[in-house]
């Protein structure tokens, strides 16, 4: 057993650290408050685009431990959580299944434009009636002379108002139930794709999000990834990963909470003490650090049996829930350490908490999560 | 396992842990379980698991499709199919006891 990171991946993690840190550590988002282009073409010129993509497209050629280190350390340097979060969601539920399940005539060059950055990809899965429940989609394909064409509407798409490309997924066969679902990864600007207005969040905010609807998209089979009926796998897939890996930025988010928070303790002073000498605040740190190491822990082994092609999905599942309960503890312990200052919104303290709060819904709730690893125990 | 047994434990499965023990004996060979709605999911990793430490049948992703699942009958061929090929691959001498 080893619990240390190699020279190669702690220097990576230095070195991602760093540039984070420099050049996206400050948020200068757009006048509407999203990120912009020019924020995604740093983050992809430091390679966080493509973490997990082949070497040969441009990509890192990450394994899912190594992808997860380097989103660790992308988010621990860089504050602005819904950057960290929209980079993720392209690289794991939309880069993934491309790298795995496209067609040879377009795999390649997208992949090229998303770890170069030229492309941006939404993933649209979840629907106003279908969301733990996928076998429930509404939006069908139907196959015509060599094209599909798809109709229905998908309710929350991240990064979908910016996208140039969106994986999403269609009923192709009505009797099949989960099986019957079919992947696409459709450019954008395709007839027949209308991208809604962006969503009022709570959290991750500099990631806009909205409804994508189709509307007779004929969209040729060469886009579809996989075969027919392949859906529902290709998704699992895909979320295995994001699972695995997307929750790594949590972890870094943590850290750099972990650090101010223990700034804060011994530089604010009440009753002529440091507030880190008031047990009341040295143990609640202590238990922050608890929480974020015993996720890490399990973080980092799920990847790493995903890496080595074991079972994993029960790992990762703990590992899942593990990482957002206590990123959402940690960051109402935060608020509570900063007192009056975390309720400010310029601080940023208060802002971690609302980042936080998704990360127990999206890529499965921690109920399905639950159901999983339950179900793994013969129950 | 003869078909018949290996149809007979995936029916009991499906009777007792998704269909509430069946009591009207509706479950058939060729009941359409996808479409109906009895194989979601939750329940084809549930049936998928029980396949793989009951009846010591790994079932690869690439099989895991609507032909191969659609009702107890086309499930049965597949864990028959499966099992021949797993027996054969396994060399002599480290069957498992």
């Amino acid at each position: 057993m080893e619990f240390e990171l190699t020279a190669v991946q702690q220097q990576r993690y230095d070195t991602i650290l760093s540039a984070s840190s420099d050049q996206l550590g400050r948020e200068s988002n757009g006048p509407d408050g999203y990120f912009t282009r020019q924020r995604w073409k740093t983050a992809a010129a430091l390679g966080l685009t493509g973490l997990c993509l082949p070497a040969d497209q441009g990509g890192g050629g990450q394994s899912a431990l190594d992808t997860a280190l380097s989103l660790e350390a992308f988010q621990r340097g860089c504050p602005d959580t819904g950057l960290v979060f929209a980079v993720s969601a392209h690289l794991l539920a939309c880069g993934v299944p491309i790298r795995d399940f496209a067609s040879d005539e377009v795999r390649d060059p997208w992949l090229s434009g998303m770890a170069d950055g030229s492309l941006i990809a939404s993933n649209a899965m979840t629907e106003d009636d279908a969301g733990s429940d996928v076998g429930k989609l509404a939006v069908t394909a139907r196959y015509d002379n060599g094209e599909y064409i798809l109709d229905g509407d998908k309710s929350f798409a991240s990064n979908a108002p910016v996208a140039d490309l969106i994986v999403t997924y269609a009923v192709t066969n009505q009797k099949a139930g989960f099986l019957g679902l079919t992947a696409f990864a459709i450019p954008r600007h395709l007839a027949g794709v209308h991208v809604g207005e962006p969503f009022q969040k709570m959290g991750l905010t500099s990631c806009p999000a909205a409804r994508v609807s189709f509307r007779g998209c004929r969209v040729p089979a060469v886009y579809r990834l996989g075969d027919e009926g392949q859906g529902g796998l290709i998704f699992q897939h895909s979320m295995g990963w994001e699972r695995a890996c997307l929750f790594a930025s949590y972890v870094g988010l943590m850290e750099r909470q972990l650090e101010r928070c223990i700034s804060h303790a011994r530089h604010r002073k009440q009753f002529g003490r440091a507030i880190g000498d008031f047990q009341a605040v040295s143990h609640r740190i202590a238990v922050m650090k608890q929480r974020l190491e015993s996720a890490r822990l399990l973080l980092y082994r799920g990847c790493w049996l995903m890496d080595r092609g074991r079972d994993h999905v029960s790992a990762v599942a703990l590992a899942k829930v593990a990482v957002s309960e206590a990123a959402v503890a940690n960051s109402l312990d935060a608020v509570q350490i900063f007192g009056g200052a975390g309720y400010l919104s310029p601080t940023g303290v208060e802002q971690q908490l609302r980042d936080s709060v998704p990360s127990t819904l999206f890529s499965g709730t921690n109920e399905i999560q639950r159901d999983i690893i339950a179900r793994e125990l013969g129950l | 396992m003869s078909d018949d047994e290996i149809s007979e434990r995936i029916s009991g499965y499906i009777r007792e842990r998704f269909l509430s023990g069946d009591q009207q004996q509706e479950l058939e060979e060729t009941t359409p379980l996808l479409e109906w709605g009895v194989l979601n999911s939750m329940n084809t990793a549930l049936l998928l698991m029980f396949i793989r430490d009951e009846l010591n049948v790994a079932v690869p992703p690439m099989k895991i499709n609507a032909g191969n699942f659609q009702d107890v009958k086309s499930i049965t061929a597949l864990v028959n199919e499966l099992a021949r090929q797993q027996q054969a691959a396994t060399p002599a001498g480290t069957e498992s006891a």
